[in-house]
């Protein structure tokens, strides 16, 4: 198997970069180029060569995200010049310098009309773009050595060493500081507008009901002070009256639907990427694919913005998977302040990398968490030192967030709870039940979550999507309200149900027969007095209702993440198990499993706040499959090291459970839903297919291959036209068919255009020459010789070569296409797009097969 | 071409409404200690209600002694002992400055955004129908790009053009995305 890494930078003779400088690359990364496959694929490679100089476009200018028809003119003319300056010119200088040198070889009018021309290949991709990780880091990399080789020149050299040195660095400080900000900043936005629904605090109407009664001298213990005034009053009704309870039943329902409505139109009406929660998205970004615009400026205002309202809504939606799409957009921002970030699409992944375990870090507090989330479930490419940029900006984004402190209580959650209760060994079965329970749970949830989605995506509700928006927040607020548990938000719910029956508490959730006259006695451990009971019926009750709303709010087009729903139906389950428990040992106190710890009434006994962990930790791992990160992020949480063991007999009980059931996550559930060409690496490949097999062209159909001198200016151009794949194998001769190397549609297009306009005497029966050297005396028209944007070193394998490896080397590789040889001769090509219409088919076909491995 | 001009009223607008209500209240302190406890008639046997007890002190004399004693102090003389056990006490602070300018920004945020849609939404196509008719021969719908905004950008018609194309391209993108998500559903079902 002859295999190589592919040179795209320039002439490989010249200046070959030898292998090991490339080593760094080793986890598998994935692009996508499709080739001679079905029409709608052509203009991919073309799109996304695009990207850098689009981005560029939208940067300067003052309106956020790339767009389509006029950006693109201007855009692509930058990126155009990447390219050309990448695929043609030949020292390291000129490679590194490419903004100036390029824009002699390409001028803008010309390279528009060609571009213009591509325009129309919209197909089920068309949206996707796929970065070419080799080229790319070798850019870095030949960048990098520039950089250094010069550094002893001048002053100003040294320092654009160091400044190329710590940009890195830098950029992470800058995102996490921007992320620490912004969360703070929605916190508070958050946190205010919820409370709007129940009244105002007239005297400051900027402070929730908490803050406004922050100073009260009121000793009477209840939820409203004097200062805060909820709406029946303020139109002069008593709460406790019917006409009391109908008003504000009236306005919360009101103003529910109002911020639901707003949220939506928003969205709608600004960016609409910023519709959902993104992690399946992001994951499919930063696996090396670009969608314009999904992590703009707009995207980040809107998201922000509308996630604030919705959560507002009180529908059943989190703002944390959100506000790892916030940090993510904010880190694509920052790249741009530094080139060789935000001009290299593959480095920019690494901030992108950072920035999803800084966004974790502040939705839940929880930095190290934060650094393995993006680890186990986001990145896909996750260098060493990736590792320590995540670390720092996880790091600086939460001590932001410490710093500003949004719910006054020095953490970045508002459901932050200190546990340090022990627990009983026998404590692990009901732990492991829990987590089958989750896992039970989180298989149902996807497998309707999903069938929804499909419904919504096929049937004619998919087009109402602000009616829908209405009607669920109608809906949900109607229903919610009588309940007290669903009437409050998710995250106080679950900040009630963690925490421990103290003084301070006097939900009906710990309405127990305490004595609290003795204090010798203990208040932890006592017999439940009948509010429990009436809370464990609400607790059931909302439970149903969580699952049930839950399913249809994720994937309505609002900001939405489904962390805080699961972890609350989590919650609930685990505490309704946990009180049950505690009752049991309670009447049973002398029976041998809790013999040793609950015999004499000690407060060491059970704690049903711990069961709400557990159980939302198992839920939450059941619907996402995190196991490692997961865990982190819930012991983070708490600040108790002691509950690791239960928490991950939970969390791996319920990851058996749910893959037992359904193999996917809900975020590879909605990659496949969404048809995202997305590679997994945690797949393993356990059929015996060759190479041969899924190659194109099938059965006795030529290749469309181009020669390396023979062919004509004219065939070249028909060859463009009349064909749309995204790349040409350049071979000997036709009757031979022994390979020379690959050239891209783009450049072949550009170069042709370019050299049209620029080489005179030109004809259509000019031959085009992939060859180095060209007879000196030349008779005829002048030839085009394009040696210069040809990759002469193409991957390939050999027919026989099985398909596992072939897969082996698109993950790890990160390939667009390989080209397959029998006896030294080009046979076919097999690109990303045939390799997962492969796997799939193989998967449906022999399901069995892929589960055994 | 749309303008910016209702969106800086607006803006000018909120800023004086913001400034008009902000030195209100200096009542609302940024720490505080809150002490919950059970009533005071607990030390007499009998069962009863929380209280609640606010002071503004220092994070070390956040407790029972400091707190709650010298209110409460004369119903359970003698019993302190037993009754402070009984209290939650908890040192909180805030910024409420922070939380000021944040609520306010949002506002600020939100109302922007609604009068830019409304904007949009309402009055950019009365405008642009009149733009269209003036430019007519310029102006061809279908094939709006390099071809005919190029040369109104070379004679440099002004910021008010440039930022008019800008938007124009920008909606073209929301476009773009509102086809992938509402129409096509290829994305983020």
């Amino acid at each position: 198997m002859s295999h190589s890494f592919r040179l795209t930078a320039s002439e490989v003779d010249s200046h070959q970069i030898p292998m090991m400088e490339r080593a760094p690359f080793k986890t598998p990364a994935a692009t996508f180029g499709s080739f001679p496959a079905a029409p709608g694929y052509q203009s991919f490679i073309d799109k996304e060569n695009r990207e850098g100089g689009q981005r560029v476009a939208s940067i300067s200018s003052s309106y956020p995200g790339p767009s389509h028809s006029v950006a693109m003119m201007t855009s692509s003319i930058s990126s155009d010049e990447d390219m050309l300056d990448i695929t043609t010119t030949g020292t390291t200088q000129e490679q590194t310098s490419f903004d100036n040198e390029s824009r002699s070889i390409a001028s803008p009018a010309g390279l528009g009309e060609i571009t213009a021309e591509d325009i129309p290949g919209i197909g089920q991709y068309d949206d996707f773009q796929t970065i070419d990780w080799q080229r790319d880091l070798a850019r870095d990399r030949m960048h990098h050595r520039y950089i250094t080789k010069h550094k002893e020149e001048s002053i100003l050299s040294a320092v654009k060493a160091a400044h190329d040195a710590w940009s890195g660095w830098v950029c992470v400080l800058s995102v996490g500081v921007a992320v620490g900000a912004v969360a703070s900043f929605i916190d508070i936005g958050t946190t205010w507008m919820t409370d709007l629904k129940y009244g105002i605090c007239p005297d400051a109407f900027w402070f929730d009901r908490e803050q406004c009664c922050w100073s009260s001298n009121q000793t009477s213990f209840s939820d409203n002070c004097s200062q805060w005034l909820t709406w029946p009053q303020l139109f002069g009704a008593s709460d406790d009256s019917a006409g009391g309870y109908i008003l504000a039943y009236l306005f919360y329902v009101l103003w529910a639907v109002s911020f639901g409505a707003l949220a939506a139109v928003l969205v709608r009406m600004f960016a609409p990427y910023a519709s959902g929660g993104g992690i399946p998205e992001i994951k499919t970004i930063l696996s090396g694919f670009i969608i314009r615009g999904f992590l703009g400026k707009w995207t980040l205002l809107i998201k922000s913005i509308g996630i604030m309202l919705a959560v507002a809504a009180g529908l059943s939606l989190g703002k944390e998977g959100p506000m790892v799409h916030i940090a993510i957009c904010l880190g694509n921002i920052f790249s741009y302040l530094f080139p060789k970030y935000g001009r290299n699409e593959a480095k920019k992944r690494e901030i992108l990398s950072a920035a999803a375990a800084a966004g974790v870090s502040v939705a839940f507090g929880a930095p190290i968490g934060g650094v393995l989330f993006s680890l186990e479930e986001v990145s896909y490419y996750f260098p060493m030192k990736t590792l320590w940029r995540s670390f720092f900006c996880a790091l600086i984004a939460a001590f932001i967030v410490r710093t500003i402190n949004p719910y006054g209580n020095e953490h970045s959650v508002l459901f932050y709870v200190e546990y340090n209760k022990p627990w009983i060994f026998y404590e692990l079965i009901p732990f492991t039940a829990l987590g089958i329970l989750g896992g039970l749970i989180g298989t149902l949830f996807i497998r309707a979550n999903v069938w929804w989605s499909r419904y919504r995506k096929g049937s004619r509700l998919g087009q109402y999507p602000v009616l829908e928006v209405l009607a669920i927040t109608l809906i949900n607020g109607i229903v919610a309200y009588p309940n007290p548990y669903t009437r409050m938000s998710s995250t106080r719910l679950i900040y009630l149900l963690f925490s421990q029956c103290g003084v301070a508490n006097t939900d009906d959730l710990c309405d127990y027969n305490r004595n609290v006259t003795d204090v010798s006695s203990a208040v932890e451990f006592s017999e439940t007095g009948p509010g429990v009971y009436r809370a464990l019926w609400m607790l059931v009750l909302a439970l149903i209702f969580k699952c049930v709303i839950t399913v249809f709010t994720i994937g309505i087009k609002v900001p939405a993440g489904l962390y805080i729903p699961s972890l609350c139906m989590g919650a609930i389950m685990g505490r309704i198990i946990g009180i049950g428990m505690e009752q049991l040992a309670y009447h049973n106190p002398h029976s041998w499993i809790f013999h040793g710890e609950c015999s004499a009434g000690g407060e060491d006994c059970i704690t049903p706040g711990l069961y709400a962990m557990v159980g939302a930790a198992a839920v939450l791992g059941g619907i996402t499959r995190m196991t490692v990160a997961l865990v982190v992020i819930m012991f983070e949480l708490t600040g108790g090291v002691r509950y690791i063991v239960p928490l991950m007999a939970a969390v791996m009980a319920s990851k058996w459970v749910g893959d037992a059931f359904g193999k996917d996550g809900i975020y590879d559930a909605h990659i496949v839903l969404n048809g995202y060409p997305f590679l997994d690496n945690k797949e393993e490949f356990g059929h015996t297919t060759l190479a041969a097999d899924v190659m194109q062209p099938k059965a006795n159909k030529p290749l469309t291959v181009l020669t390396q001198d023979t062919t004509t200016l004219e065939g070249v151009e028909m060859l463009l036209k009349e064909t749309d794949h995204n790349g040409f194998p350049v071979v000997v001769s036709r009757e031979s068919q022994f390979l020379v190397g690959f050239v891209l549609r783009r450049d072949l297009s550009l170069a042709v255009a370019n050299a049209k306009r620029t080489l005179e005497g030109l004809r259509d029966d000019s031959l085009v020459l992939f060859t180095p050297n060209i007879p000196s005396p030349w008779h005829g028209s002048p030839p085009l010789k394009l040696r210069r944007i040809l990759d002469l070193a193409p991957i390939t394998v050999t027919d026989h070569t099985p398909m596992e490896t072939v897969i082996d080397m698109f993950r790890k590789l990160g390939l667009r296409q390989v080209l397959v040889t029998h006896n030294g001769r080009l046979l076919g090509i097999i690109t990303k797009k045939d390799v997962l219409r492969h796997m799939k088919q193989m998967d449906s076909e022999d399901p069995d097969a892929a589960n055994t491995n | 071409m749309t303008t910016p001009v209702p969106v800086l009223l607006s803006f000018f607008f909120l800023f004086f409404f913001s400034f008009g209500i902000r030195d209100v209240n200096a009542q609302y302190e940024d720490v505080r200690c809150k002490c919950i406890c059970p009533d005071t008639a607990v030390v007499n046997g009998t069962q009863s209600h929380r209280k609640l007890y606010i002071e503004n002190v220092p994070p070390n004399k956040c407790d029972c002694t400091n707190v709650v004693l010298p209110r409460v102090g004369d119903d359970i003389k003698g019993k302190e002992k037993e009754f402070c056990p009984r209290c939650e006490c908890k040192y909180e602070s805030r910024n409420t400055t922070t939380i000021k300018v944040v609520v306010i920004i949002v506002i600020w945020i939100i109302s922007l955004l609604v009068i830019y849609m409304l904007f949009l939404v309402c009055l950019d196509p009365l405008l642009n129908k009149k733009t269209t008719t003036q430019y007519q021969e310029h102006n061809n719908e279908e094939d709006e790009s390099e071809t005919h905004s190029q040369p109104l950008r070379a004679s440099g018609a002004g910021v008010l053009n440039r930022v008019g194309q800008t938007t124009d391209k920008w909606k073209k993108t929301v476009q773009e995305q509102r086809r992938h998500i509402y129409d096509r559903h290829t994305i983020l079902n």
